[in-house]
């Protein structure tokens, strides 16, 4: 039969836990590109962070860059759309998480400068695995509409 | 000499929160492939399952199926299935028919169809769901209203590690939000946010080849690091769970394991029955800031200094 432990918080302590700062890279901006359009052989800057993706003359939409930022929370992300206008994939790039407020300083973001496709991405180390309250992503859904708002006519 | 192993970690909002899937393999091609399919799997639930979604099988089943059967996919079928019996084993505790009450409480948008509902007395709808063959549900009565914000995310993570498994990968961990389940050999250390301070773990808890899930309040770190007001409901009052701040639960599947949370919610140690009969183990923190887990849990849970 299943039984229980009962430990009052915080006095139980067993170990400690390190900072609970998260941050993870998924992606560049040049492998997102190539994710979202594997047939494109040339992205032409469109102004702002927008590239049109074209295989030879052939459009094959735009791909859009944009963030959101709050005290705690910092995401990259990049949207895909098709040349009607139509979101084909939205991935995250960035993600960082932190408690104290400092995901408004630029220093953090010079981390992930200069890193390509290719550099090692490390799993289980400064990367974690987290549970527990649902964070919301309503703020990325909330800047897709807007993206579509400003490019989805421009797509074509 | 062993080829060389690389690894992928990719994210997308989907289900309302961050999916985010890692995977260990020999080549890159092939897995990226891998975790489109899995993407694509996790879209798919959110398709059927939304209650947001107009055209979702959870908005048909809604609106018609108090009046006539209706047909819904095969992972609605199976999501159902697990529901009802989740229901009967826990007396009630675990209901998907709590729409009306989450409406009320403006944990779900009202839809119009169903404004009627927002001054009808709640009742229990236990048993009033019901599965007929060729995927056809029918409800009791018009008052049945499904939300399967419940148990849809772990649906999803299952449905994801089975297409990252169909595509050869051996090694993997899919996460919605909290929602999570690794396969392979490796072990993985999970943090478990504080349900008080969301940004701060409580606990780290070793995961090798299971699920884990968790249930407190909602957040969103854009806005503020507050939680939120919790959306795990008791069915008996229709009111928002206050006795328990936080539960997260393992089990072999993580649809299991998503539903479990909101029976440990409910009914705190009272859940230990269920929890053996699943092969399940739970760790929960009172509103006292009391922490309670399963004693076959002990030596696998550190807590947070």
């Amino acid at each position: 039969m299943t039984s229980w432990v009962r430990l009052t918080l915080p006095t139980a302590v067993i170990a400690s836990i390190a900072s609970p700062s998260h941050a993870v890279q998924y992606l560049t901006i040049d492998a997102a590109k190539k994710l979202a359009f594997p047939s494109a052989n040339r992205f032409i800057e469109n102004g702002g962070p927008t590239w049109k993706a074209q295989a030879g003359d052939k459009l094959l939409g735009l791909f859009v860059v944009d963030h959101v930022i709050g005290k705690h929370l910092y995401i990259d992300y990049a949207v895909a759309l098709d040349p009607g206008g139509r979101v084909l994939r939205v991935d995250i790039l960035q993600y960082r998480e932190s408690y104290g407020g400092e995901v408004r300083e630029p220093s953090w973001l010079a981390q992930f400068v200069g890193k390509t496709s290719s550099s090692p991405l490390k799993v289980g180390s400064d990367i974690r695995n987290i549970s527990g309250a649902t964070l919301s992503s309503l703020h990325i859904t909330e800047g897709v509409k807007r993206i579509l708002a400003s490019y989805g006519s421009r797509a074509r | 000499m062993e080829a060389a192993r690389v690894s992928l970690r990719r994210a997308r909002p989907l289900l309302g929160t961050f999916v985010e899937i890692a995977v260990t393999g020999p080549a890159i091609p092939a897995m990226e492939d891998a975790v489109e399919a899995a993407f694509a799997a996790v879209a798919t639930v959110h398709g059927l399952m939304s209650f947001h979604e107009t055209d979702s099988d959870v908005s048909r089943l809604n609106r018609d199926a108090a009046s006539r059967p209706v047909r819904v996919h095969d992972w609605t079928c199976e999501v159902l299935e697990v529901a009802c019996d989740l229901n009967r084993r826990s007396a009630g505790v675990f209901d998907v028919a709590v729409a009306p009450a989450l409406q009320r409480l403006g944990l779900l948008p009202s839809v119009p169809a169903l404004a009627s509902l927002s001054s009808a007395p709640f009742q229990q709808f236990s048993g009033a769901i019901e599965l007929l063959p060729d995927n056809e549900v029918r409800f009791a009565h018009t008052e049945v209203k499904i939300d399967l914000g419940g148990i849809a995310k772990g649906f999803a993570v299952d449905r994801a590690v089975d297409a990252l498994r169909c595509h050869g990968v051996a090694e993997g961990l899919v996460n919605a939000g909290g929602d999570l389940r690794a396969f392979g050999p490796r072990r993985h250390d999970i943090d478990v946010r504080d349900p008080r301070q969301p940004e701060q773990p409580i606990c780290r808890v070793a995961l090798r080849n299971g699920a884990l899930a968790s249930s407190a309040g909602r957040f969103d770190l854009v806005r503020s690091d507050q939680v939120l007001s919790c959306a795990v409901v008791d069915p008996a009052t229709a009111m928002p769970v206050r006795a328990i701040r936080g539960a997260t639960v393992r089990a072999p599947s993580c649809i299991v394991a998503d539903a479990l949370t909101k029976v440990v919610m409910n009914a705190g140690e009272a859940a230990a029955p269920i929890l053996e009969h699943f092969g399940a183990d739970a760790l929960f923190l009172s509103a006292g800031g009391e922490f309670h887990m399963t004693a076959n849990w002990k030596n696998e849970v550190r807590l947070a200094a």
